[in-house]
């Protein structure tokens, strides 16, 4: 850590930004993925679930839910272009919906992060060739199937048999309260985030009564969630992935959200002398780095994506103002493709679509992309912190997080759809 | 791979549509083996070819969840039938062991791999045998990893799950003098100074937090860790990780020692943080005389921030509040990145000033 010395970034004038290159970087990759040549589609065919979440998350920051529509393919079917692949003609794309359900695993009712092994939702439209062979369901595709379906107006889907996915995922809760992501075991508190906002986006979450007492018939125990995160918290103020592992910031996330969602965030201030999501971030304001960008944990590379994972937390516990934002800005536009558009992890890297999602909410979070729209006439959607959905998909669904309030009560205008639990009080410091 | 055993099989490929399947410049196996897997996972038929067509399919994607899962369905049906529990025979377990780790290389990054091992070792430690021995050489097996990458978060959350899961005096005590020996070789390593907390309590969820005072180190157990995180500070006072490490430790003492009431404890607890404080104090003196010029990085955030963590225990003295006061108005200069959290502490600190001030005028 040293002092800096004062950039154009502090003096408030924010570099270019490069939208329709990033815009068309987005929509071009889907048709790039899809390609059977490609060699980017067969080795992430097996998570091609979330690609498909942060493309559309990316593009929907972008663009208003029609055009994202009419540019991804959401309902209907899109030209997938392709004529450069050869064989016939071109082909056209299946609409991201129907293969979202195509995904569905139906033994587990979980979403699997494919099906049939092939190139995402290739195929004559209107022609089923193949009964499509979903993966295995596992929590991180089905959330990101369902957020999807958010993105899309489609939880109200048919198909969509909501008591089928909330059983999946209430099956994976464990008596410690903790999540496995699928029915192999594997415990991590990104599980438990996963779990969450999935029954949240349902309509499935029971909110713990302030009465104290349990609802008899809730499909999972949110009480018992929200205990286990707060047993991976760390003697830094952090939380890793189960108790005793190391702080990391994308835990950080995943169990703050979580506890958000869960209404449990007066927990970190339980019982005792000092404020500890001070302490917590306290912790996230030490990932900036001099390069602006944030690192993941004490001396690593600072990396785009962990603009996500710190900024939503530290949005959460009201404390965006402990870093310095224009800074971290400048750091990811420096992380732009000004030639092909996209946002590489760091500058002069290749961009990828996780980083430029993860980079875009990051920009939107610290109110640069509001400030870029205003310089360039256009309206940004804005991104919730806790579902990682723009906002008005969260207001048109109802979802209702908790986040704490800044020291003197307010909180951010994207927030104020959340319940507030009163930052002066939570902060004893 | 030939596929010659296949030959039964009707593989399932991965577009039917119109168009023929594209020649893939990379492999044209990737595709025929990807295709004869579909058609075997959808027959769920789990037999040793099934075995080593997965083993074709990882090799050419080790990322592939599903075919890991297959794979593992693959190993408990050859076993041999057990009772009722699923469980996979010793050797196809060590076999499989080697396979894992052949595929990661030396910096397995890819959470299946760990996954997968830990799978198998969770059959290993139920069954007769020395598991202890096992544990042993699984440590060493991520020892190797953490040589090349001493940060790999998987590898050191493995570590974990294995000495955790054997609950032995032995590999406790053991995995300090490991966690120790990362620390020398980088005391920059947080991974290493969270595993030093991770063994030292057991396992047990941090005492910082709990109600829970049974994992709590004793006063002397604290006061050697205390030092030691000073030894750790004192070679790189920029280095966060030893100053987080002695705060965690002290605040651990204060806070059980709080809600033990017992004003014995609490008097003893007050006396080694005054002590540290003393100590840190005498630190920043000669860091500021070995660099009297530099006043940007004369002395370090993470020292004066765990000055004031300390300080800033006692609410009631005023001495050590002007103190904190004092350095928090450094902080803002010397790292103004992160301005206004100081400037929040600060703020916090002068509202304690001042109501002590008001209780002293109020006693005149
Ligand atoms: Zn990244």
């Amino acid at each position: 850590m040293s002092a800096f010395s004062s950039t154009d970034a502090e003096t408030g004038a924010i570099g270019p930004f490069h939208d329709a290159l990033h815009a068309r970087y987005v929509v071009e990759l889907g048709h790039r993925l899809d390609s059977p040549t490609s060699y980017e589609g067969a080795v992430t065919e097996h998570l091609r679930m979330s690609g498909v979440y942060w493309s559309l998350g990316a593009l929907s920051l972008l663009r208003d839910a029609d055009e994202v529509d009419a540019s991804m393919g959401l309902r209907g079917g899109v030209d997938g272009g392709g004529e450069e692949n050869g064989g016939g003609g071109r082909r056209m794309r299946r609409a991201i919906v129907d293969w979202v359900f195509d995904c569905r695993d139906p033994r587990s009712g979980g979403f699997g992060g494919n099906c049939s092994g092939a190139a995402f939702g290739v195929g004559t439209p209107g022609t089923a060739t193949t009964t499509p062979c979903p993966h295995h369901g596992h929590l991180l595709y089905t959330l990101s199937a369902l957020q999807i379906l958010a993105m899309a107006n489609a939880l109200d889907d048919e198909r969509l048999d909501k008591d089928a996915v909330a059983r999946f995922v209430s099956g994976l809760q464990n008596p410690d309260g903790s999540f496995c992501g699928d029915e192999w075991g594997e415990v991590d508190t990104r599980f438990t985030y996963c779990a969450l906002s999935c029954l949240a986006l349902l309509g499935r979450l029971p909110i713990p009564r302030n009465d104290g007492e349990e609802e008899d018939d809730a499909i999972v125990d949110v009480r018992g969630a929200a205990r286990y995160v707060m047993s991976c918290r760390n003697f830094d103020g952090g939380f890793g992935c189960v108790p005793g592992a190391e702080s990391h910031a994308g835990q950080v996330f995943c169990c703050i959200g979580a506890l958000s969602i869960a209404h449990s965030l007066h927990l970190l201030n339980e019982g005792r002398d000092g404020c500890d999501a001070d302490l917590l971030a306290w912790w996230l304001a030490e990932r900036q780095c001099d390069s602006g960008g944030l690192n993941g944990r004490p001396e690593k590379q600072a990396d785009v994506c962990y603009s996500w994972w710190i900024l939503s937390a530290l949005s959460i516990v009201g404390r965006v103002s402990w870093i310095n934002t224009s800074r971290l800005g400048q750091f990811i536009l420096n992380c732009q493709d000004d030639e092909d558009g996209g946002i590489a992890d760091r500058p002069q890297d290749m961009p990828d679509v996780y980083h430029t999602f993860f980079g875009l909410c990051g920009l939107s979070l610290i109110g640069h992309l509001e400030k870029i729209g205003n310089r360039e006439g256009r309206t940004y959607r804005e991104v919730d912190p806790v579902f990682a959905l723009p906002t008005d998909v969260v207001r048109r669904l109802g979802l209702r997080a908790q986040v704490i309030s800044y020291s003197n009560g307010d909180v951010e205008d994207r927030l104020k759809m959340h319940s507030i639990l009163d930052g002066t009080k939570a902060s004893l410091k | 791979m030939d596929f010659a055993d296949l030959n039964d099989v009707e593989p399932i490929p991965q577009d039917d549509g119109p168009e023929p399947v594209c020649s893939i410049a990379y492999s044209p196996e990737f595709i025929k083996a990807y295709d004869y897997l579909r058609a075997l996972l959808k027959a769920d038929e789990r037999s040793e070819r099934a075995l080593n067509l997965t083993t074709f399919c990882l090799k050419l994607n080790p990322a592939n969840y599903t075919v890991w899962h297959f794979r593992r369905r693959c190993l408990i049906s050859l076993s041999a039938e057990t009772d009722q529990t699923p469980a996979i025979d010793v050797e196809r377990i060590e076999k499989d062991l080697d396979f894992a780790d052949k595929l990661g290389g030396t910096n397995p990054k890819n959470y299946q791999l760990w996954y997968h091992r830990r799978a198998l070792l969770e059959f290993r430690f139920k069954e007769e045998g020395d598991i202890l021995q096992v544990a042993k050489k699984e440590l060493e097996y991520v020892d190797k990893i953490l040589d090349d990458d001493s940060k790999n978060y998987h590898a050191w959350s493995h570590r974990q799950w294995i000495i955790k899961t054997l609950n032995k005096t032995e590999l406790w005590s053991s995995e300090i003098n490991y966690s120790h020996s990362k620390v020398l070789s980088d005391p920059r390593n947080n991974s290493a100074w969270n595993q030093r907390w991770f063994a030292l309590h057991e396992g047990k969820i941090s005492s910082v937090y709990s109600n829970d005072r049974s994992a709590v180190l004793s006063l002397e157990k604290a006061k050697e860790e205390a030092s030691y995180a000073l030894y750790g500070a004192d070679l790189d006072p920029f280095n966060e990780s030893p100053w987080r490490y002695l705060v965690g430790i002290l605040m651990e003492q204060w806070r059980s020692a709080k809600r033990g009431r017992d004003a014995d404890d609490i008097a003893k607890v007050t006396g080694l943080i005054q002590e540290n404080i003393g100590k840190i104090r005498e630190m920043k003196k000669s860091w500021e005389e070995k660099r009297p010029n530099d006043h940007s990085s004369g002395s370090s955030a993470s020292l004066l921030s765990a000055l004031v963590d300390l300080l800033e225990i006692f609410t009631d003295a005023k001495e050590s509040l002007t103190e904190a006061k004092a350095l928090l108005g450094k902080l803002m200069l010397e790292d103004p990145v992160r301005r206004k959290y100081w400037l929040k502490r600060e703020k916090h600190i002068t509202k304690l000033l001042v109501s002590i001030e008001q209780k002293e005028n109020n006693a005149v």
